[in-house]
């Protein structure tokens, strides 16, 4: 069920001066929340941010003991900016979980699958990534980021899925592959590796390239979309995407874990 | 102290003033977690046509300062789809529905009332003459007043249930809308629908709505609705009225209620926090009681204005 609820900060922890990641107080969010779900954030209730930003439940954990949950921020502007700047203790309101999450009860041993983060599209991968290994789900993770410093909680995948499972790609190449996250996938595949299905999230022209990827490999996707929206329910049919059929699909709730067959990628 | 919620905007009776506006409340039943669906005065519910409409390709909304534009372009269910899924359960909660319809055509606009006709389970008709978000019909009779006019009469003969008419204050005077929906058969205005902007982004040099340009709706646009109210009930003192337009606290509905609307309609807000509506229910009954007013429709149109100065030349 989707609660609407005030959840004090527990902490802030920063990695460098865009990135950070808030944990706050379980609620009844946290216990509900399942891998690629979001929640709605009011940062403060002033006019500035006016509206609730959407984020990825990026992981279900404590701190110091007390049950929370983590959301991996970057920040882009006045509401992701607010954010950061709470002081701990901090109650601020929260909706949630939203949407439809990444499919992951029809896996079963031996399926392998692949996750394909690209920059702060690695949120709700770090969930994933615990779920499917208290499932006993073998999953190698590619990531790319502009730098080493930019890829964020690598000791959690490291741990989740093991670190000779996790391979990264950086545009400067200080860490793994110097290129794209998509090559280091489709190097993999060329050489024979494939997949029961590849969970990606990140910036649309990764999207765009990788639904190319997987459609000529046959292999079945599901992507953590992001679109801009108001709600967060279904009411205010900002947050929409065009998809092959020809409607709008609502991202908030048809997503925001779509396959990327269900999008028209000329049209985003 | 019973403090009375009631109001009666003509025919149209409600048990409190909080209603919510169109396009904001979605068809009611995505608030069911949020708030009792048959505590609030009325649920207008989004813009509804004669046959679905997929609305605007994205991005359809941006956050602006106090507020936010948007360009959805009116998607909806349509009437048929409406009548059929949304409305029984509607029904059932208990809710009080206005119909919110618009079209294309006079011809359109038509159709879709004369499909709800007399329908037990609505309790009025509003008509979108304001929407800022598609190429025909909304706007285009808003501004217009001969337009606006021809729209409402024609429409009026296809319904016996209330008629409201959603204005649109991007306008010179509304008071010339306002009459000329009233001379139609308006019963009852609802003021005011969302403010023509436009928002840039600097890098890319496109503006971040698809269609150019968007409602403004907020905070952001509460005086200039309060404004219009006023100036609407000074011209048509008999005529009911909701007021719209950045309501989010109880002190906004009751200026509102001051400046002469008789209920209020609950917008952009319900983003935010989807159960504020039904909090304002609450409020508001707190309010009259701490204040010693036993009926709330007393309110309505009370502003004490000042003689303003002749001019004042040195």
């Amino acid at each position: 069920m989707v609660v609407n609820e005030a959840l004090r900060i527990l902490r802030t922890v920063r990695y460098d001066a865009a990135h950070f990641s808030v944990f706050l107080q379980a609620g009844s969010i946290a216990a509900a929340a399942k891998p690629g779900q979001f929640v709605m954030v009011q940062a403060g209730d002033g006019l500035r941010p006016y509206l609730r930003r959407a984020f990825s439940v990026a992981d279900v954990t404590t701190v110091a003991g007390v049950p929370g949950f983590e959301l991996v921020v970057r920040a882009v502007g006045v509401g992701t900016e607010a954010l950061g700047r709470f002081a701990e203790g901090t109650p601020i309101p929260v909706l949630g979980p939203l949407g439809v999450p990444f499919p992951i009860d029809d896996l079963k041993q031996p399926d392998r699958v692949a996750l394909v983060a690209g920059g702060i599209g690695l949120a709700p991968l770090v969930l994933l990534s615990r779920r499917l290994a208290e499932r006993g789900i073998p999953a190698d993770l590619f990531y790319g980021g502009r730098n080493e410093s930019e890829v964020l909680k690598r000791p959690d995948f490291e741990r989740f899925l093991g670190a000779h499972r996790c391979r990264y790609a950086t545009d400067d190449g200080s860490l793994g592959k110097k290129g794209r996250v998509t090559d280091i996938l489709g190097s993999a595949l060329e050489a024979g590796t494939s997949y029961r299905r590849v969970y990606a999230c990140g910036p649309t022209p990764m999207f765009r390239t990788l639904a190319g990827i997987l459609d000529k490999a046959g292999i079945e996707g599901s992507f953590a979309l992001e679109s801009e929206m108001a709600c967060g329910f279904g009411v205010c049919l900002g947050c929409v995407l065009p998809g092959r059929d020809g409607r709008f699909h609502t991202i908030c709730t048809e997503g925001p874990c779509l396959p990327p067959t269900a999008i028209d990628w000329s049209r985003v | 102290m019973t403090v009375d919620l009631s109001v009666h905007l003509g025919r149209l009776q409600l048990k409190n003033p909080i209603a919510t506006a169109s396009g904001t409340f979605g068809y009611g039943l995505e608030f069911a977690g949020f708030v009792d669906l048959g505590s609030l005065g009325a649920i207008s519910v989004k813009g509804l046509s004669a046959r679905p409409c997929l609305g605007n390709p994205p991005p359809r909304i941006c956050e602006t300062d106090a507020g936010m534009l948007n360009a959805i372009g009116l998607q909806n269910v349509g009437i048929e789809e409406f009548l059929s899924e949304k409305l029984p359960k509607l029904h059932e909660k208990g809710a009080t529905v206005l119909a919110n319809v618009w079209g294309d055509t006079e011809a359109e606009y038509r159709a879709v009332v004369e499909r709800i006709g007399d329908d037990p389970r609505v309790a009025a008709v509003e008509l979108n003459v304001s929407c800022p978000n598609v190429v025909k019909g909304g706007m285009v009779f808003g501004n217009d007043p001969a337009a606006l006019h021809a729209l409402v009469a024609a429409v009026r003969p296809a319904t016996r249930l209330p008629l409201v008419v959603k204005l649109s204050p991007n306008v010179t005077d509304i008071v010339t809308a306002a009459k000329a929906a009233v001379d139609g058969g308006a019963d009852v205005l609802s003021l005011i629908n969302t403010l023509v902007g436009l928002s840039i982004d600097v890098e890319t040099r496109e503006p971040k709505i698809g269609f150019t340009t968007g409602g403004l709706s907020g905070p952001a646009i509460r005086p200039v609705a309060l404004r219009m109210v006023w100036e609407v009930r000074k011209a048509l003192p008999g005529v009911p009225i909701f007021g719209i337009g950045g309501i989010e606290t109880v002190e906004h509905v009751l200026e509102f209620l001051i400046a002469g609307a008789n209920a209020v309609q609950i917008g952009t807000a319900s983003f935010r926090d989807p159960g504020v509506s039904g909090r304002l229910v609450r409020e508001l009954a707190d309010w009259c009681d701490r204040h010693g007013v036993a009926r709330v429709a007393d309110l309505s149109g009370t502003l004490k204005t000042r003689p303003r100065p002749e001019k004042t030349y040195v």
